[in-house]
């Protein structure tokens, strides 16, 4: 053993390439056959697809991927923060006439939590204090929106505000006790905070299956529920869904502005300082804790918006959750903190799973198995995924 | 640490009793007591041979489910608690053990006694496999290569190995036999389980103070310092990995014969999950930790929380009025869950065990504890 | 603000016996009362998956649990006992499920009948019941979880409905029946959830009897998961080697994904949609309000599927008219007004005539063990409301096996009828804010007895 693993560990890189380099011609060589059989239109559907619904796992790759970039903690309950985001979009988008309390409530708590992030206590600052009513106002304004016709506006209002509620109260009640303890425990923590999440979901909206009616207005804006093409050209028509069209265009905006918010602000760039190095961004004068909180609220809204699109796109349910499981071989394999990694990841992560489906019918091989191999792959390949900072220490 | 630690007025003389495991004479008669009261246990029920009704029967099935949980946990403690290396799989490897041995009783008509050390080593080498990738990464990376496992392995067992393993339908499994005594009831397999569950916690601990346990408490430590002095690093997490599926194997195995079924579900995410919350409430990294930490999930899941739920149904819709009293029912099983695990989290991160050396410390040392 | 529901617990039901005694009406007709039993409990002990996948339609069951518990006690209970209920979460969880039903078998005294609801968890308990001598009742299940691994071995299972091998097996009988409206040379492509439920249709019993009524079933099922974004893949997978029906042994939205994926794909006219008979719910109904066919009308209008009990519509039956009139009482929303509400009555009046008639033979509660219960049940005759006909030939079946084929529909404006397009529709207010078009299931045939398909049965090929 000890002089297999010594001879191993001497010509280590030669090795390695040798294997991935036959594995990849034998890849090849198996898939090409079967790939060529196929009729041509539905190997164009299921690229669309794959596409598409790669779109929905790269939302909740970012999620994953910003928490992530700024506190090291890997979040395993981004799936429930997915559903109870959707719920509440859900909630504000169908109630007409919205409780004065709950109007005014709501924003107060979130407004508290966000001027309150460095410490309680910086809530009794006269600047505080006028963030919070500021918010109040405003929030409790667009809550209390009456009617259909600004349902969107409302449920968009309820969404933010709620979403970035639960994540600073994840993050300041579960997370930031745990500063400092070990790995598993943070995973754990994650854990815990999942299952607190489902119990809150389950006690305000109960064993829910609700088709979130948001895409039903797409056809009144003149864009049909599907898109169909090239029905000369593949023999059958290609079809796209719009919702899932959205969701990716969606996704697409939200990878254009949170690498514009890394590259050029300043709460972007401190956060990236913090993830290098808290000790040391907090001996420059970085509020580390205000960082952390704004990247939990961050990633909260990114878990909303999937959950929305999701929601949509099929129904807000209990299993909603497991979705979030699918997306974590995109992040490793778009590297765990970048950015434009989680966009290709989730969109790689889609095809894979698509192709997996259309070559091997009637095995789940695209859900269940195809997405863990190509983690494995990339874990013994290239361990610190595509566009992933190469620092994972080498053993 | 408590174990160098005796009571006042006792001393090490001897080799012998520096490395006994039970130092003083109390130790010892505590020990085997507990043993001896434990292979007791089933005698006193209603089903055993004097028909007494003395312990409810609950009991028996109880200690038998808390004994299966405890030799995988001890596993996952032999991982995480001693090594530093995180799993996310160890469910699936439970899934190994239990579908391996039931194959060899079913198709190679091995019988029981041969099957389960069979299954428990090829449960070590497949954990193995899912091991290699800690060549090159370790901590998060490493814990989700084995998340890749428990995907991996049940579509494995569900789609390639079908016609072995019946799918995701149940597979029966025969009732373990030995000198034509069946071991169908309970309380008969009462009997191989528990000394077998003492076996592998008395040996997980033994292990750790050999050479292989010190190398892989050092890993945890700092592999990098480790591995300077000397340490061949990637064979010990072998090593780790290697023995950590193998008692999942055994747990795993244990689990099919004793339910004489087995289904692909039981073996799926949540219940690694469930196996690494039971680690961390009993604490990882002490040998009774896995004990504890099944003990108390096993109490908070079938006594605390079902009795906890008739009154705050009661209660908590007069409290919250806004809520529809149909949900609370159902909610309050993950909520309260959650909360003990977030408290255990925040409030002991050591877990039970440590709780525990804490508290024998300041026994032994009486009367100077503070 | 919809009136607040609600649940069963333990304590609420000791407040009913002070409420006035009222009459049972003329059409529920218990045995005679031998024994009085005032003063004592009978206890339905259930436990299901209540905050897991199938939450969806196991809180209905405990709303229609309540419900009916709360009208029999206020009517006498079972001969002056008192019922109660102990329902248990699992979470779709096994190992809960193994727990919570460790903790029923060990109660003292130990229950004589369980409620089951999943498939899995009576697979899991099948060997357990007979061992403890305990019977379950479940409304529908799987081949190995009533008859064993070899399909031959009655066990302590009793399902209320056809299994699911057999419901397919009822509509290929259909299908052969009236090839006219169907395609030609139907090929069933089955498309499910994974698992014991999901899966349990499909057997090589019920492959041969489909391909003895003309109806092929292709060889590669397709299992998608409830969490699913998209599943065209897998009903393209289908249609593509040749199926023009789509069977779905799911329920809320699994129907729902696969009928919306048919219609985004543009091949309504193509292919039949067909399933179990949680496929004819409520729930899927209202799911499909946000994916409506070319017709204007839900995706799922038109699936075809078992029927094997009376539905909400048929209200000439005194016993849905009663079940109509209690949940409107009970305030039950329109989701909670499906298939999982019926069989909580349903099983309700069963426990009362079983126990009715045990306790009769036997002389007291005490007496009325599991095995007592179960040869009460196996030679009982009884209709719980006219919902379905309990008859278990004397003991030699474990499911029953009338049957009936349906559709779903949705009813139009006026509300005589269904509707024929979107505009012609009822649609509904839902107290959420959002509008739902009111589905509604046409029985395409009378009840008969559903095919024998378990393994070596009396119709399999």
């Amino acid at each position: 053993m000890a002089t297999l693993t010594s001879t191993f560990t001497q010509h280590r890189r030669m090795l390695t390439r040798a294997a991935a380099l036959a594995a990849v011609v034998l890849l090849i060589l198996w898939l090409a056959p079967i790939l060529g059989g196929q009729r041509s239109y539905r190997l164009v559907q299921s690229l669309v697809t794959g596409l598409l619904v790669g779109g929905i796992y790269a939302l909740i790759a970012l999620g994953i991927v910003i928490i992530n970039k700024a506190s090291g903690v890997f979040n395993f309950a981004h799936g429930w923060l997915m559903l109870l985001g959707g719920l509440l979009f859900f909630s504000f988008f169908s109630t007409a006439n919205v409780s004065p309390a709950a109007a005014v409530g709501l924003p107060l708590i979130a407004g508290a939590m966000v001027f309150s992030t460095n410490g309680w206590r910086s809530l009794a600052a006269r600047r505080s204090l006028i963030g919070v009513g500021g918010v109040t106002l405003v929030g409790a304004a667009l809550l209390l929106l009456p009617g259909n016709d600004w349902q969107f506006i409302r449920a968009i209002a309820g969404a933010v505000i709620g979403g970035v509620l639960v994540g600073m109260v994840v993050e300041r009640f579960a997370i930031r006790p745990l500063i400092g303890q070990p790995l598993f425990a943070m995973v754990l923590m994650t854990l815990a905070a999942s299952e607190l999440l489902h119990g809150v979901t389950q006690l305000t909206w109960g064993s829910v299956e609700i088709p979130l009616q948001v895409f039903t207005g797409l056809p009144n804006l003149g864009i049909p529920a599907q898109i169909r093409f090239g029905e000369d050209l593949f023999e059958r028509a290609v079809n796209i869904r719009a919702d899932l069209l959205v969701a990716f265009l969606l996704a697409l905006a939200a990878f254009a502005i949170f690498v514009a918010f890394f590259q050029f602000t300043s709460a972007g760039l401190s956060m990236r300082a913090t993830a290098e190095n808290q000790k040391l961004a907090q001996s420059v004068g970085l509020r580390v804790r205000t960082i952390l909180a704004i990247a939990w609220a961050i990633a909260a809204l990114l878990a909303t918006a999937a959950g929305v699109l999701q929601g949509g796109a099929s129904s807000l349910s209990l299993n909603m959750p497991f979705l979030a499981l699918r997306a974590f071989p995109a992040v490793l394999l778009g590297g765990l903190e970048s950015v434009g990694g989680a966009l290709v990841g989730g969109i790689v992560i889609g095809l894979v799973q698509e192709m997996s489906n259309l070559l091997f019918p009637g095995t789940e091989a695209g859900t269940e198995l195809a997405p863990y191999l190509v983690l494995m792959v990339v874990l013994v390949i290239r361990p610190d995924g595509l566009f992933g900072q190469k620092r994972i220490e080498r053993i | 640490m408590s174990a160098n630690i005796r009571p006042s007025g006792v001393f090490d003389v001897r080799y012998e009793q520096d490395i006994s495991l039970n130092r003083t004479r109390g130790d010892k008669l505590l020990s085997s007591g507990l043993f001896l009261l434990l292979l007791l246990l089933p005698l006193l029920t209603v089903q055993g041979p004097f028909g007494v009704n003395l312990l409810p029967q609950l009991w028996i099935g109880t200690i038998i489910r808390i004994a299966i949980f405890a030799i995988a946990v001890q596993g996952l403690n032999i991982l995480i608690g001693y090594t530093g290396q995180i799993s996310l799989g160890h469910a699936a490897f439970m899934a190994v053990g239990a579908y391996s041995s039931a194959i060899f009783v079913r198709e190679l008509g091995m019988s029981f006694w041969v099957a389960l050390p069979l299954a428990a080593v090829f449960t070590g080498v497949v954990g193995l496999i899912f091991g290699l990738p800690s060549l090159r990464v370790k901590g998060f990376y490493l814990a989700m290569a084995s998340l890749a496992a428990q995907f991996i392995i049940p579509w494995l067992l569900r789609y390639p190995l079908e016609p072995l393993t019946n799918g995701s339908r149940p597979l029966e499994v025969p009732v373990p036999a030995l000198f034509g005594i069946s071991f169908a009831h309970e309380n008969a397999m009462y009997y191989i389980i528990i000394p077998l569950a003492v076996f592998m916690m008395l040996a997980a601990r033994n292990i750790i103070r050999t050479r292989v346990g010190r190398a892989f408490i050092s890993i945890r430590d700092n592999d990098l310092a480790a591995e300077l002095l000397g340490i061949n690093v990637f064979a010990y997490k072998l090593q780790a990995f290697f023995l950590s599926a193998l008692y999942a194997g055994v747990a795993g195995a244990l689990m099919a014969f004793e339910s004489n079924s087995i289904s692909r579900d039981s073996f799926l995410l949540d219940r690694s999950v469930e196996l690494l919350a039971m680690l961390v409430i009993g604490g990882a990294g002490y040998p009774l930790g896995p004990l504890f930490g099944v003990g108390f999930v096993n109490l908070l899941t079938q006594n605390v929380i079902p009795s906890l739920i008739p009154p705050l149904n009661d209660v908590l819709p007069r409290l919250l009025p806004f809520i529809n009293p149909v949900n609370i029912f159902a909610a309050l099983s993950p909520l309260l869950f959650g909360l003990a695990l977030v408290i255990f989290l925040i409030a002991a991160p050591r877990g039970l065990a440590h709780r525990w050396e804490i508290f024998k410390i300041s026994w032994k040392i009486r009367p100077y504890a503070n | 603000m919809r009136k607040l529901i609600l649940l069963v617990v333990l304590l609420l039901v000791a407040v009913t016996p002070a409420l006035a005694q009222e009459e049972l009406p003329e059409f529920i007709q218990h045995s005679e009362c031998a024994v009085d039993l005032t003063g004592q409990t009978v206890t339905i002990y259930h436990f299901g998956d209540i905050s897991g996948s199938y939450a969806f339609i196991t809180q209905p069951l405990l709303a229609g649990l309540t419900d009916a518990m709360a009208y029999f006690n206020a009517r006498g209970g079972i001969c002056g006992a008192t019922i109660a209920a102990d329902n248990r979460d699992t979470g779709g969880d096994q190992a809960q499920t193994q727990a919570h039903y460790d903790y029923y078998s060990t109660l003292d005294p130990k229950p004589a009948a369980i409620l089951l609801y999943a498939s899995g968890d009576a697979e899991l308990l099948r060997e357990q019941l007979a061992e403890d001598e305990i019977l379950a009742m479940i409304s529908a299940g799987s081949v190995a979880g009533l008859y064993g691994e070899d399909g031959m071995s009655n066990g302590w299972i009793y399902a209320t409905n056809p299994l699911y091998a057999d419901q397919i097996g009822s509509f290929c009988r259909y299908v052969g029946a009236n090839a006219a409206q169907f395609p030609e040379n139907p090929t069933i492509g089955y498309i499910s959830w994974p698992g014991a439920f999901g899966e349990a249709a499909y057997t090589p019993e019920t492959i041969a009897y489909c391909a003895a009524q003309g109806v092929t079933i292709l060889e590669s099922p397709e299992y998608f998961l409830p969490s699913a974004t998209d599943i065209s893949g897998n009903v393209l997978n289908l249609v593509d080697a040749g199926a023009n029906i789509l069977y779905t042994n799911s329920l809320a939205s699994g129907p729902f994904m696969v009928a919306k994926t048919v219609v985004d794909l543009g091949l309504e006219e193509d292919v039949v949609l067909a399933g179990v008979n949680w496929a004819l719910d409520t729930s899927v109904g209202l799911l499909s309000r946000t994916a409506l066919g070319s017709d204007g009308l839900p995706a799922v209008n038109g699936i075809i599927g078992s029927l094997p009990f009376r539905w909400w519509t048929e209200r000439a039956e005194p016993g849905i008219a009663l079940i109509n009139e209690q949940a409107a009482a009970n305030a039950r929303s329109l989701s909670a007004q499906n298939i999982a509400y019926l069989l909580g009555w349903g099983a309700v009046d069963t426990y009362i005539e079983l126990y009715i008639q045990t306790v009769n033979r036997v002389g007291s509660l005490e007496a009325a063990t599991g095995a007592e219960t179960r040869a009460t049940l196996d030679a009982m005759q009884y209709a719980p409301l006219g919902l379905y006909s309990i008859d278990y030939s004397g003991g030699a079946i474990r499911a029953l096996p009338d049957n009936r084929i349906a559709t779903m529909m949705f009813l139009n404006a006026t509300g005589d009828g269904p509707a024929t397009s979107g505009d012609d529709a009822m649609k509904v207010d839902l107290p959420d804010g959002t509008v739902a078009y009111i589905p509604i299931l046409v029985p395409l045939t009378g009840f008969e007895a559903a095919p024998d398909l378990r393994p070596g049965g009396a119709d399999v090929p």
